[in-house]
């Protein structure tokens, strides 16, 4: 059902690039666009704000049109209430973070615009910055600027394109939590094109699958990560599957957290997160282990009653992958075929999946 | 040194500055931005003036600006005099001789400006004009300095192209560099000197100025 | 903050001095003024002697005269065009019917003087100066290396006189290589001043200027050897009250004298 309030993409394009899709970004979540260099990621982004007119378009978001060919009508890039975030953030040279932020509130009045640049000066804590010029700014402060500049807009959508790939491995989670955070805190409809599945399994909760400029597949993270139904994925990626979790409750004593995910409960190591909070997990296939009987005296926190709904061939000959229905999710695990053999693995046999806590990835 | 030749000199690069560099400016942001059919066509144009001699200029423009031309006819049915051998006749010699030195360098300037940035401009709000103003002007900045140096101390030097269609009426379109020529002939060094000595300090003063400003636009980055 | 200090003032002297400039020089005459200025055009033979009688002009009546020397084929040309000039001192009459055939003149003109050739070398050149060319025949002869400086022939009264004199002479063909063409008899004259060529065929006047003088030694060349220069002037059409005044002071016996003190032969005489 397509959410009148979300963003409808639909377009068709020969050349140079090759277009033929149609997708929905929900109102108020991240939705990731996947796929390899070339697939039409950043195209599909650009034609969206507007910067890219295609043979075919139809573009609707917060029930308003901004562009539709059948009918001719077309709303320019600057007049599209959108927020985008460049890959190498295309910060202004000769304007320092202050005037940047000034420059995109054009659509404020002239009095309110001082007020407004100190509280996103304010909110991405660029005060001190604020008089610099990008070319003095470290990767991760432009970043922050150049978000802090799509935001000004109070824009309606938020495009990201790969904007972790230029920072530094250790830094990515710092600012990913931030854009989380941001998120949800101002409920934002964002739609984020990367080439790192880190990304969309810390961030989306919607995902888009493009390949040579098509939908290869479309849906939320958790259905197609628990399906390992990523086309192109499976080469480089360990089978995982990526849920969102609740914190039901903390055990400082422990040093144990409580999450409630998909319907099962999990014992983690504590996640910085208070109670109620979301936290974004992923368990990976390899880190299953499945049992016919409970076991005893085992290091493990996590034992799950799971129905075998799938046996799968995996990356090696001699490895299975089995698809559990859990609770009301779906894990997978990775199990060598002579296991399947031994526990007479088959569709609807019940099983134990049993999970280590350290197994769990968690990221709050 | 003759001031009436050196003030009509200043006068001449003042006149083709304030009319060339608008136009210019439009033509090199099309020809920086733009994918249109014809654009190499018109560059090629664009540079001709660079490499064809003067006197070919020269010639074309005598044919062009004549009595016997559209052009020509309307300016004296208009004014009562002859556009040849006028100022006004220098004026469009001069616009069509510089526009390579205009155009090309506010060309480059704006063709350097990458191309995400004026996306981002829309993507802040700006309509194409105000992204104009703000964002693409001031990063072509030096170069649109470099354009105005260069046209105005070659207008200073131009020679060839001024005598065939000005001829060298004092006052009118005896120019600096035509006063030079015509004080060696006259056996008045002194003077021949003196303004040679001039003219070549403006040139000098116009490199630096433009060096300088071509490392502005290095440090920007 | 430094940058914006040092962008004002670059824009301020971009646009600036030109302004100034602009500002600074006299705009075109009115109409009350142009009456009482001459436009010129004048044979680059005439450029000292003219010079003299225009001064003395000046003081007598007060006009302004703007002259401009060059060939006189060239102007017939520009005022062919339109250029707007009152008055045309040509070097040679042809340029003058020429003028007068279209219908650009006020009468037919009058001649005002009779130019004579010379032959003129610089100090230090290998060729001393004869009126039949014997030391450049000879030096053609041997095959030495010999530079002689004529004014253009196919627009320039001297220049056509030079190369008539020549080919009466028999050295035509020799000379033909060694030849070097200014583009007016002045230029001719100056390539020989500056000691860049080894002999120039110049007008009698001009050798006589003490730029030249001061530099090298003539003799002058047959009148029989070339059509003679008989140097007619002419009032253009609109031509301006300065510019008949001075087309008349030009025939008086004042502007006479000084024509003759440059070796002129006055009509009449």
């Amino acid at each position: 059902m397509p959410d009148r309030q979300g963003l409808h993409v639909r377009l068709r394009h020969a050349a140079p690039f090759a277009l033929d899709l149609e997708f929905d970004a929900p109102a108020g979540t991240i939705t990731a666009l996947f796929g390899a260099s070339g697939s039409g990621k950043t195209t599909v982004l650009r034609a969206v704000a507007g910067l890219h007119p295609t043979r075919e378009a139809l573009v609707t978001c917060s029930g308003r049109t901004w562009a539709d060919t059948a009918t001719g009508q077309w709303l320019a890039a600057h007049r599209r209430p959108v927020g985008f975030v460049f890959q190498d953030y295309a910060l202004f040279p000769h304007l320092t973070v202050r005037e940047q932020l000034a420059l995109a509130l054009g659509h404020r009045r002239p009095r309110e615009r001082s007020s407004r640049v100190a509280e996103l000066l304010a909110a991405a804590r660029l005060e001190d910055l604020a008089d610099r010029r990008p070319a003095t700014l470290s990767g991760g402060q432009q970043q922050r600027v150049a978000i802090a500049r799509a935001l000004a807009r109070e824009p309606a959508l938020l495009l990201l394109d790969e904007p972790f790939a230029a920072v530094d491995w250790a830094l990515r989670d710092a600012l990913r939590r931030e854009l989380v955070d941001l998120q949800r805190r101002l409920s934002l409809t964002v739609l984020l094109v990367t080439h790192d599945f880190e990304d969309v399994a810390k961030l989306a909760s919607q995902l888009v699958v493009l390949e040579r400029g098509s939908v290869a597949t479309a849906g939320s993270v958790a259905t197609i990560t628990s399906r390992n139904a990523v086309p192109g994925l499976d080469r480089w990626r360990e089978p995982a599957v990526a849920l969102d979790a609740t914190v039901i409750a903390q055990d400082t004593d422990r040093q144990l957290s409580l999450l409630a995910a998909g319907g099962m409960e999990l014992e983690v190591p504590s996640v910085a997160a208070p109670v109620g909070g979301l936290v974004r997990i992923q368990l990976a296939a390899r880190e299953v282990v499945l049992a016919s009987a409970r076991p005893e005296g085992l290091s493990l926190h996590n034992v799950l009653e799971a129905r075998v709904a799938a046996v799968e061939p995996a990356s090696h000959e001699a490895l299975r992958l089995v698809h559990l229905d859990v609770a009301s999710t779906r894990l997978l695990s990775l199990v060598t075929a002579d296991a399947v053999r031994r526990l007479a693995l088959a569709p609807g046999v019940p099983v134990l999946a049993l999970v280590k806590a350290v197994a769990v990835e968690a990221f709050a | 040194m003759d001031w009436t030749a050196l003030g009509l000199s200043l006068r001449l690069g003042a006149v083709t500055l304030l009319l060339l560099m608008p136009f210019a400016f439009v033509l090199a942001r099309a020809l920086a931005f733009g994918r249109w059919r014809g654009r190499g066509v018109v560059q090629a144009l664009v540079a001709l003036p660079l490499i064809l001699p003067p006197t070919v200029l020269g010639y074309y423009l005598l044919v062009a600006l004549g009595r016997a031309s559209p052009l020509g006819a309307l300016f004296e049915s208009t004014f009562g005099r002859p556009l040849v051998f006028s100022f006004e006749a220098l004026v469009i010699a001069s616009l069509v001789v510089n526009l390579p030195f205009a155009v090309q360098p506010m060309q480059n300037a704006l063709a350097a400006i990458p191309g995400n940035l004026r996306d981002a401009a829309r993507c802040c709000g700006l309509s194409p004009a105000a992204a104009m103003r703000r964002v693409e002007l001031p990063l072509a900045l030096p170069g649109i300095g470099t354009a105005a140096v260069l046209t105005f101390a070659h207008t200073l030097g131009e020679f060839g192209v001024v005598l065939m269609v000005g001829g060298a009426i004092p006052g009118e379109t005896r120019t600096v560099a035509i006063a030079i020529y015509d004080s060696v002939q006259s056996f008045d060094e002194p003077a021949a000197a003196s303004m040679a000595l001039a003219l070549l300090v403006i040139a000098v003063l116009a490199l630096l100025l433009t060096n300088a400003l071509a490392r502005r636009a290095w440090r920007r980055d | 903050m430094r940058a914006p200090v040092s962008r004002k003032l670059l824009a301020i002297a971009l646009l600036g001095v030109p302004a100034l400039a602009a500002a600074a020089t006299p705009v075109k005459t009115g109409t009350a003024e142009a009456s009482a200025t001459a436009l010129v055009a004048a044979a680059s033979d005439l450029r000292f002697a003219l010079d003299e009688v225009i001064a003395q002009f000046r003081r007598d009546t007060g006009a302004t005269v703007q002259v401009t020397y060059g060939s006189s084929g060239n102007f017939a040309r520009q005022i062919e065009q339109g250029a707007p000039f009152d008055l045309f001192l040509s070097a040679d009459e042809t340029y003058v019917e020429q003028l007068a055939q279209r219908g650009l003149t006020a009468d037919r003109g009058a001649i005002y003087a009779i130019g004579h050739i010379v032959i003129y070398v610089p100090t230090g050149s290998p060729l001393t100066p004869d009126p039949q060319l014997h030391a450049l025949a000879v030096r053609l002869a041997e095959g030495g290396l010999v530079r002689i400086a004529i004014a253009n022939p196919a627009h320039a009264p001297y220049g056509r006189a030079a190369g008539q004199t020549l080919r009466n002479l028999g050295l035509w063909e020799a000379v033909q290589p060694r030849l070097v063409i200014g583009e007016n008899v002045a230029q001719a004259a100056q390539f020989a001043s500056s000691g860049n060529v080894d002999g120039a065929i110049i007008a009698h006047s001009l050798a006589l200027a003490p730029a030249l003088r001061e530099r090298g030694s003539f003799a002058l060349l047959p009148e029989s050897l070339h059509e003679p220069l008989r140097q007619r002037m002419v009032l253009l059409s609109r031509a301006s009250p300065a510019a008949v005044r001075l087309y008349g002071y030009l025939q008086s016996p004042s502007a006479r004298a000084i024509l003759a003190r440059y070796g002129f032969t006055l009509p009449g005489n």
